[in-house]
């Protein structure tokens, strides 16, 4: 079954320049530090293919960014598995898609969070976001990942929740698409 | 006081908190050293903390809410001053420090 949130629609076509990535996760261990090297590193691929009027400063560091915050995401929820990362850039417009394994009860709570999260304005969710983590010095994660890539980045972004048997978990692929300018 | 990886490096000079490298710790936890070296500075209730990220290169979300967490601290001290510096060179910190300036309207922001 294919469930689908935000925007998940692909529109860089077949002239796009294209880097591909998968991320095993034996024997490599996949671990935290991988999300930063990972990132930076298409960072760096895709700012010296983009058009002279792009700054590539700013394109570096908003494509390692966005990769980075989803991929660590990815790390910290998979359910094993690989991460495929698939990336393109065609017209100024940066897309990729990650894709892991998460357990089904991930999958619910993060299908419910969506719900919550596409409905309302991105910079009013990070500010009550970040008031709500001030008053909880406990909770783990920040929740600020999402947030900041919609409202401080303009990103555009889409889940798609694929699952089968309950025993392979459920395939969710993240896709991000980035402006740049 | 000074705390650091190969990495990053964040210290205090007086009331100043210097931050400087790459910051990608894995969430409140990790970061929980470097926020008690700053609510240690905000302890001693000076006038004006300044943070000096204009050496910062990249910080992620965990990270953004620890600067968050730690506005909204000084908030509640009406009597301390804060002023955040920051780098127009690097691109993160035009985007994302203007959100410390919606949660604490006298917070003094410079970008230069």
């Amino acid at each position: 079954m294919l469930e689908e949130f935000g925007n998940t629609a692909v529109s860089n076509g077949e002239n796009a320049t294209r880097f591909s990535l998968k991320l095993m996760a034996e024997p490599l261990e996949l671990s935290w530090h991988h999300c930063g090297v990972t990132s930076d590193f298409i960072g760096d691929y895709f700012s010296r293919a983009c058009a002279r009027d792009v700054d590539p400063v700013d394109a570096r560091h908003s494509i390692s960014y966005m990769i980075n915050e989803i991929l660590e995401n990815a790390v910290k929820f998979r359910h094993g598995g690989d991460i495929e990362i698939e990336s393109s850039l065609e017209n100024n417009s940066f897309e990729i898609q990650i894709r892991n394994r998460i357990a089904p009860q991930t999958a619910e709570g993060f299908r419910e969070h969506l719900t919550g999260l596409l409905a309302r304005d991105p910079g009013e969710l990070l500010l009550e976001r970040i008031e709500e983590n001030a008053l909880n010095p406990d909770a783990s994660g920040s929740g600020l990942g999402i947030l900041t890539l919609m409202n401080d980045y303009e990103a555009k972004l889409g889940w798609s929740f694929v699952s089968g048997r309950v025993s392979e978990g459920v395939e969710l692929t993240t896709h991000a698409a980035l402006r740049l300018s | 006081m000074e705390i650091g990886t190969n990495d990053y490096r964040v210290w205090t000079e007086g009331s100043t908190i210097h931050y400087e490298g790459t910051m990608r710790l894995s969430g409140t936890d990790a970061y929980a050293p470097i926020l008690e070296i700053m609510n240690a500075v905000l302890a001693e209730k000076p006038e004006l903390i300044t943070l000096d990220l204009s050496g910062l290169e990249f910080l992620n979300s965990s990270g953004i809410n620890l600067l968050a967490k730690f506005t909204i601290e000084i908030r509640k001290q009406p009597d301390v001053g804060v002023r955040v510096l920051g780098s127009k060179a690097i691109p993160w910190q035009s985007k994302s420090l203007k959100n410390l300036q919606r949660l604490h309207p006298a917070l003094e922001l410079t970008i230069s």
